[in-house]
């Protein structure tokens, strides 16, 4: 603030109140229907202070979608791409950046082009894939003349599968598959000076030495700044886990959200209940929404630094 | 650019190894796999399939609902971006003020950003529901007047209403940065010149900040495409009569609930490739001109 | 011969995908996947648990997918993988695409193959002929069948001054208007239903709803609903909506047209029969009500409605033992004492002539709760199933469906006139018909 200017302060603050404001109402909304009873969440019109209905709401709610399994479900999940990313994307970016091979580039466009393509534009064929991740592997046999060579030579036919379809490794590895966070790593790699690494290979540790010891320290607060936002995103999953979840016990924190309240696609009716479903939506929000305001700082620079 | 390098290249193949694997099974094979059987009619049960080159192309272009899906998708990516990011910059130009209460209203406008999209769809379903929320009120001053139910304009608005909170956040996440990566002696220097806070607005920081404004459409359009399903699929199920049958939604529809995986697998390929084509346009012209400091 | 080589990897990820490998050291294990929730959901959950209950060699595992289109999708999915069940619900509309997969053990010759003894003709036709080949030989066990019914609200007609419930729709027409007059805010609760509207609609007037019989005569079918009857009846709806008639009261909107009935806001409306137990919990004896045929136009033969619901395919590439325990799952289902805990606890009804004979008998269908579901099946069985009115095979029903719910959406919004909106959902599901044909060339119908 370089003058003073009182009246375009107040303005500010009231800008800044309203905007708020916009923010929150819808959140309020859901508090005031998450605390009342069905009849009164169904009134008409809708009566907008809250009721007393809160916990009882959210007891019910947390009961009716089982969510102590899928917060338990959703947390692997979250932890598992967080995990994930962050070791693959380190990965990745040193094997790029602190070797000079040929193959960098071509690696390094590969690795850059899943970006352009986020899961929902592939969800059918990864569908498909996940439905048998060796399936890959079976059809470059069989195009090969592999499988058949096996066959013909020891009787035994090739049949390669692996399901992910309700398991972890399913929900996480998919969403492991893209560069988000590698490009964080290469860029922050690429600002180490050259004479820690000439200082390495002095003392005689090997690269992986260098890794462990040298660039993981240095590159903690990238890291946090990383796991707050995969976490988030994790937390948040819903199409994914929608199509390859089916068997309950592995069902997520998002999509069990949603069978709260009936939809066009439910067959045998069911009364809406809106209470619970809105109690429902608090349980969900709650996590990440706490990670990222306790971790703001890393979330704001890990968004910023992910997107470059 | 000269740099120190391991000489190990065995290492760095091995450190590379997994997520090129997992990139190849879960990226690029399906990638493949969608392109195969867009040019062929496949199976639900996998039990043959058939080629028919561009037919399923040539089918979903000359498709007038196909164009339908198209047209909304654009309405609502344009709409949200517009909503979003306008609300967003106007909110981070007088953060960015930094006033008292600064820290308080950052934290509260960022934390949006963390909300699940199926719980958004689920909030504001609620809330705009002709009977039982707070929209009912407007229905029963003025009967009949919102009905997002059978009204796929309405429900279009929902949506849209939907995802523009949803972005908000986000946007100004970006605005904020950008607007603090400003030089401050470019805006003491303007203020010497007697230019008062608006005026610094508009002339100074504005203009310093379009590159974060491009980067901000072409990102938040793209994301607009892709992350809406959650949203979509909670409020509205692509109803009423297709008023908000997204392209994303169109595609689960087709495929997982129709079991028409090649027409499915045909839009896929298409919705590729604009959003390739966004994003490549983002990183060719829009990302050199952006800074961070 | 023949090994599957299976990887290493399998292994590993069996201790992250947790699993089940089917065979446990005591019971044999099958999975059931069913489409029906809510409070159907539960009972058929019950009959899970009552067959566990009645042996000890098998043990069935239900689930429940939410959704009868969830139930097809989870399936092909799962099939895809190796990973499907044994036993599936489908519904109707997936009959074709089952069909014509041929990836399913037909239950005739299963029963027959594990020599357990079912008498196929107790099936009441109207029932087993949706679900059987053109030679009669039944594909997929029948199991909650159901037809539309007409509900309405006894005390809203008196007050209205109509002694007995509309048989044709003039007469309905009469009502609703007299019932709107007497001051009732909300004479028909309606919610755009294909299966209502235009299917058995179609059934109960023996007029076409495709070429072929209905697709039952070959691959290369058409729809006709947009020449038939039909469109003067979607016309009449539009203009009872327009003249504030009918309320639409859908699942979307929040109270759907079943619970606005229930809750006494709305005093007629059409839905399945299966219903009837979850009205008459909802209403609690807090006004009189009942059941009755669906109308017809006047001047019109009734035919019989066909069943909906859904029937339960038994799929292949399983192994014996678990298609041994499912044939006695369905042999189970099949007994006198499941039916009836089947139709006690859900509006269904009996599949079987025994089953209702024996039922009839003792006076099931004398009082209440019971009582009037026995006019489901004088609607099913009102003649004996003609050509055109033995079901649906059409195959991607499901987007049929589809098309006409989104296009009446349209028509009623009041962007189009019915007409064409019926004429672009004909003309779309004829594509989806084609695609269907192509998609299979060179197989036949079953």
């Amino acid at each position: 603030m370089i003058e003073r200017t009182p009246v375009l302060n107040i303005v500010t603050h009231a800008i800044l109140f309203a905007g708020l404001a916009i923010l929150v109402i819808p959140i309020y909304l859901v508090v005031v229907a998450a605390s009342q009873t069905l009849p009164d969440v169904m009134a008409i019109p809708a009566k907008l202070l809250p009721g007393d209905q809160l916990v009882v709401n959210l007891k019910a709610a947390w009961q009716e979608a089982e969510f102590s399994t899928k917060f338990g479900n959703t947390l692997i999940l979250a932890s598992g791409v967080v995990v994930g990313k962050i070791v693959l994307a380190a990965l990745t970016a040193f094997g790029i950046v602190f070797f000079n091979h040929r193959l960098r580039m071509p690696i390094f466009w590969m690795v850059f082009i899943t970006l352009m393509l986020p899961l929902e534009v592939r969800i059918v064929p990864t569908y498909a894939v996940a439905a048998n991740a060796l399936s890959p592997f079976q059809a470059i046999l069989d195009w090969t003349g592999v499988s058949w060579l096996v066959q013909r030579t020891t009787g035994i036919e090739v049949a390669l599968n692996w399901n992910l379809l309700n398991s972890y490794t399913g929900l996480i590895m998919p969403l492991v598959a893209t560069a988000t966070g590698t490009f964080l790593y290469r860029q922050f790699f690429l600002t180490i000076p050259d004479e820690l690494v000439e200082a390495a290979k002095m003392d005689g540790a090997g690269p992986l030495r260098f890794l462990r010891d040298i660039l993981i320290p240095l590159s903690v607060t990238n890291m946090a700044a990383l796991a707050t936002i995969m976490f988030v995103v994790g937390w948040n999953q819903y199409l994914w886990p929608l199509l390859i979840i089916t068997d309950p016990a592995y069902g997520v924190a998002a999509v069990e959200l949603s069978r709260l309240v009936p939809n066009m696609n439910t067959t045998g009716g069911d009364v809406p209940n809106w209470h619970w479903a809105m109690a429902g939506t608090l349980i969900v929000m709650l996590p990440p929404v706490v990670v990222v305001i306790l971790m703001q700082r890393w979330f704001v620079r890990g968004l910023i630094n992910t997107e470059k | 650019m000269r740099r120190a390098y391991f000489k190990n290249n065995w290492v760095a193949a091995l450190v590379v190894a997994p997520q090129l694997l997992i990139i190849f099974i879960f990226f690029y094979w399906p990638t493949s796999q969608a392109l195969y059987w867009a040019f062929t009619l496949e199976q639900p049960f996998g039990g043959g399939s058939e080629w028919v080159g561009f037919e399923n192309f040539q089918y979903l272009l000359s498709d007038g609902r196909y164009w339908d899906s198209v047209r909304i998708s654009t309405i609502y990516a344009l709409a949200t971006t517009a909503l979003a990011m306008g609300m967003a910059l106007v909110l981070a130009l007088f953060a960015d003020r930094q006033l008292r209460g600064y820290k308080g209203f950052r934290v509260g406008l960022i934390w949006p950003y963390a909300v699940a999209a199926p719980a958004i769809g689920l909030a504001f379903r609620f809330i705009f529901n002709p009977s039982a929320g707070v929209a009912s009120y407007l229905n029963y001053a003025f009967p009949d007047i919102w009905n997002p139910v059978m009204n796929g304009d309405h429900a279009l608005t929902m949506v849209i209403i939907a995802g523009a909170w949803k972005q908000v956040s986000y946007s100004f996440i970006f605005f904020l940065a950008g607007l603090q990566s400003i030089p401050r002696s470019l805006v003491e220097a303007s203020a010497m010149d007697g230019a008062r806070v608006m005026r610094r607005m508009w002339d100074v920081q504005l203009p310093l900040l379009t590159p974060t404004v491009f980067f901000l459409v072409i990102i938040n359009i793209t994301d607009s495409f892709t992350d809406s399903f959650g949203i979509v699929d909670t409020m509205t199920s692509g109803g009423p009569a297709r008023g908000t049958n997204l392209m994303v939604y169109k595609i689960y529809e087709d495929g997982f609930r129709g079991l028409d995986y090649s027409g499915a697998a045909a839009q896929s390929i298409i919705l590729m490739i604009l959003v390739v084509a966004l994003t490549l346009f983002q990183f060719k012209y829009v990302e050199r001109r952006v800074h961070y400091s | 011969m023949k090994l599957s080589l299976v990887s290493t990897c399998v292994l590993a990820s069996a201790a992250f995908s947790g699993v089940a490998f089917a065979q446990s050291a005591e019971k044999i294990k099958f999975e059931y996947w069913y489409g029906l929730s809510g409070q159907l959901g539960d009972v058929v959950s019950q009959t899970c648990d009552r067959f566990n209950a009645s042996q000890g060699t098998y043990e069935i595992s239900c689930v429940g997918q939410d959704g009868y289109a969830n139930a097809v999708q989870n399936t092909i999915a799962a099939f895809r993988a190796g990973q499907h069940p044994t036993v599936v619900q489908a519904y109707d509309a997936g009959t074709a695409d089952l069909m014509m997969s041929g990836e399913f053990y037909p239950v005739s010759k299963m029963m027959a193959d594990f020599d357990i003894e079912i008498d196929w003709d107790n099936f009441f036709p109207g029932i087993s002929n949706y679900y059987a080949s053109s030679t009669g030989e039944l594909f997929s066990m029948p199991f909650n069948s159901s037809t539309p019914m007409m509900y309405y609200n006894i005390a809203d007609m008196e007050a209205a001054g109509i002694a007995t419930p509309p048989a044709t729709w003039e007469a309905f027409e009469e009502a609703i208007k007299a019932i709107k007059a007497s001051g009732k805010e909300c004479a028909f609760g309606y919610e755009p239903s294909t299966w209502i509207d235009m299917e058995q609609f179609s059934m109960a007037h023996g007029i076409p709803i495709a070429s072929n019989n209905n697709g039952y005569d070959g691959l290369d079918s058409e729809y006709l609903y947009n020449t038939t009857l039909h469109v003067k009846h979607m016309e009449n709806i539009k203009r009872w909506y327009d003249e504030n008639l009918l309320e639409i009261r859908s699942t979307q909107g929040g109270l759907n047209a079943r619970d606005s009935f229930a809750q006494n806001e709305c005093s007629f409306y059409f839905g399945s029969i299966a219903s009837h137990a979850a009205v008459g919990l909802l209403v609690d004896g807090a006004f009189d009500w009942d059941v009755a045929m669906i109308p017809v136009y006047e001047g019109t033969e009734r035919k019989n409605t066909v069943v909906g619901g859904a029937s339960l395919w038994v799929l292949s590439g399983k192994s014996e033992d678990e298609y041994r325990g499912a044939a006695e799952y369905l042999k189970f289902l099949m007994t006198e004492e499941s039916e009836r805990f089947w139709v006690s606890n859900t509006g269904y009804i009996p599949v079987t002539k025994t089953g209702f004979a024996a039922l009839n008998a003792e006076g099931f269908y004398e009082k209440p709760p019971y009582k009037g579901r026995e006019l489901a099946l004088a609607s099913l069985t009102y003649t004996d199933p003609g050509p055109l009115t033995r079901g649906i095979r059409l195959g991607g029903f499901i987007q049929a469906r589809s098309e006409w719910t989104n296009e009446v959406q349209a028509a009623l919004q009041g962007t189009k006139t019915m007409q064409e909106a019926l004429d672009t959902a004909v003309m779309r599901s004829n594509d989806v018909l084609a695609k269907f044909a192509r998609t299979y060339r060179g197989k036949e119908l079953p």
